[in-house]
């Protein structure tokens, strides 16, 4: 049955001169009738019939009542019954109006919200684009806020998204290719460069990716598009970048690298990506480069001490002769009835469940949650006696590096090394800490997204580059774009 | 052609220099990190081995001697960068770095400690020190290895790109 309807549809069928052969075909697909938000609205003009065919809560329906009107004028002044097409034509008061040849098409133009009019005798259906999409106004990302800058973000219309670039750079050589993914679901994605800068290899190969795709629905819009381009496996880390910002897109196609929208989806992919993209923030290029730094740096350590604090403190608790004199308060003064071990994964697990709870409590229940966690696993644990203080100030430092984490994806994988590490050290205490280190970072070395080493440019290590990531330079300072997307023009601006 | 030889001559030696930065920063990092190993005595030596064959004051093993011994070990590491860019540069991959530090490691504890035995060169091998002197000259080789050849890699296809145009 499945595979009978994929043929139907992958099938050209050429528009009859027939209307209500036509009629009947359409009927029969779409499901006039059966489905109750698509429609067909037929009137007579100049003595031949005229069908609209629309989906409602698509389109606008304002401009539908318009062109329905001069086309009912149409019939009421004009004499001439010749030459129907190009005069219902001349009438249709819009700007984009196209022609389509096959049904298939035209179904598929009016299932994105355009409408089709099929005129008696006709072979050929005149689309007009009176989209309408529900949706938001683009409003400031809730995962990506900044204290100065621009507020408005993407939202789910990819044509509204592709706007707020074009608004940034007006530049005639900036491309959005458009195409279609998806069997049922139509999806549209629009793969975004700069000619002359972005690497053409680059934008081959994100090409092929996207039109070897052969799948029933994007749904999940962005993330299934970006499972098929780069092939993750098992490893965890973000392998692109996401944004809802248009102003770090628009930076990061000026730095010559390729952009996905994909339609229904407020966040954009960024191609190509290292790890060290996850580490930065727009808020950086937002103050005075040297406060820039400072937060970069802030940040780092945040990050730093959040993925290897615990497995630290863990084993000087496992093992106190490591520690240094000077170091010697640190480790649990009281004996405690758990295993330290058991309750650093039982604090992580709350916390874990505290955040995941805290995503889905609607905002009225938030503040209750916030109560029951800091009774719960702050002071009680402590008193009752199952976690003793030290734990839960190192977890909850974790945490707050984790959160500090500017990419949530990010985020997360370092959460889950940290985890690794723990379980290393418990097992085989230094030997575990130092090994399971070892072939994290050796891991991370070999990953390679889109043929660009993940941990460039520490390794392989380019100075100029590194430099940049820990230093937020001056933008009149760095004239050169980022040699890894291998830009066509390395160059970002004169010397002046 | 004159100009074309001139352009070979001056990427030959922006290729050199940023070896001897690989070098010398890698030297620098991974001694770092020794350090921080060496303090959280995971370790039982710092980066100021270096000084050890030498009869230095007792500054030597504080501090200073510690600094001291992570430049130098930047400095010996710019001439392991170029002989890694000998042997192994035109293998872009990661193994050949991984075996490079191991070779190292063996070259380091197993042939010269023994040499120099009489200046007992290495205090302690305890099987935390050899797990994670190990793990370090690794890495240490991936860093210098996969760097060089990354570099090499992307400068010959820079090369032919422009060759073709």
């Amino acid at each position: 049955m499945d595979k009978k309807q994929l043929d139907e549809t992958k099938i050209d069928h050429p528009i009859s001169d027939d209307i209500h052969e036509n009629e009947k075909m359409i009927k029969e697909r779409v499901g006039i009738g059966k489905s109750f938000d698509v429609g067909v609205r037929k009137i007579h003009v100049l003595d031949k019939e005229i069908q609209f065919y629309f989906v409602n809560g698509l389109c606008d329906i304002q401009y539908i009542i318009e062109l329905l009107r001069e086309l009912m004028f149409l019939d009421a002044i004009e004499r001439k019954r010749t030459k129907v097409r190009e005069q219902v034509e001349n009438r249709l008061a819009h700007v984009q109006v196209e022609h389509v040849e096959t049904i298939d098409e035209a179904i598929t133009q009016m299932l994105s919200g355009l409408i089709f009019i099929l005129i008696e005798g006709e072979t050929e259906a005149i689309v007009v684009d009176v989209r309408s999409y529900p949706g938001r106004g683009p409003e400031e990302p809730d995962t990506e806020r900044v204290v100065r800058g621009s507020r408005d973000g993407f939202t789910e219309n990819i044509i509204e998204n592709t706007a707020l670039t074009r608004r940034r750079i007006r530049d005639e050589r900036l491309r959005n290719e458009i195409m279609q993914v998806g069997r049922r679901s139509k999806t549209d994605i629009s793969l975004s460069y700069i000619k002359g800068i972005a690497d053409p290899e680059m934008v081959k190969i994100i090409k092929k990716e996207l039109k070897e795709i052969d799948i029933d629905g994007l749904t999940m819009a962005d993330k299934v598009v970006e499972e098929f381009v780069v092939k993750q496996g098992s490893n965890p880390f973000p392998m692109v970048r996401y944004t809802e910002r248009p102003d770090v897109a628009a930076t990061h196609l000026l730095e010559g690298h390729i952009i996905l929208f994909v339609d229904a989806s407020p966040s954009i992919i960024i191609f190509p990506t290292t790890f060290f993209h996850h580490v930065q923030h727009a808020e950086e290029f937002r103050q005075a480069p040297i406060v820039g730094s400072f937060f970069r740096w802030v940040r780092f350590s945040g990050m730093l001490f959040s993925l290897f604090i615990l497995p630290l403190w863990l084993l000087f608790v496992l093992d106190p002769g490591l520690l240094p004199d000077n170091l010697d308060f640190i480790g649990p003064e009281e004996d405690s009835n758990v295993p330290i071990f058991a309750q650093i994964v039982l604090a992580e697990l709350g916390i874990e469940l505290l955040r995941m709870a805290a995503i889905h409590t609607p905002s009225p229940l938030a503040t209750a949650l916030g109560l029951v966690a800091a009774l719960l696993i702050g002071e009680i644990a402590v008193e009752v006696g199952l976690f003793v203080s030290e734990v839960i100030l190192y977890v909850a430092v974790a945490a707050i590096g984790m959160f500090a984490t500017p990419s949530y994806e990010m985020a997360i994988a370092l959460k889950m090394l940290r985890l690794i590490f723990l379980v290393g050290v418990v097992l085989f205490h230094v030997p575990g800490f130092v090994v399971s280190i070892a072939i994290v970072f050796i891991l991370l070395v070999r990953i390679k997204a889109l043929n660009v080493p993940y941990l460039w440019p520490f390794l392989p290590f380019d100075l100029k580059a590194l430099m940049d990531i820990l230093v937020r330079q001056a933008v009149p300072v760095k004239r050169r774009r980022p040699s890894i997307v291998n830009p066509q023009d390395p160059i970002k601006q004169g010397s002046s | 052609m004159e100009k074309k030889t001139d352009n070979y001559s001056n990427e030959n030696t922006s290729f050199n220099s940023a070896v001897a930065v690989t070098g010398f920063a890698g030297g620098i990092i991974w001694s770092v990190i020794g350090y921080i190993a060496y303090f959280f005595n995971f370790i039982s030596f710092g980066p100021a081995i270096v000084l050890m064959p030498w009869a230095l004051g007792e500054w030597k093993t504080g501090p200073l001697g510690q600094w001291i011994g992570i430049v130098i070990i930047g400095v010996l590491s710019i001439g392991l960068a170029f002989l890694y860019r000998l042997l192994f540069a035109k293998i872009n991959k990661f193994w050949p770095g991984l075996l490079f530090g191991g070779a190292l490691w063996l070259l380091v504890f197993f042939i010269m400690n023994p040499l120099f035995k009489g200046i007992n060169f290495i205090p302690v091998l305890d099987f935390n020190t050899l797990v994670t002197s190990l793990s370090l000259y690794l890495i240490y080789g991936l860093f210098i290895g996969y760097s060089i050849s990354f570099d090499y890699y992307e400068r010959s296809r820079q090369n032919e790109a422009t060759v073709q145009e």
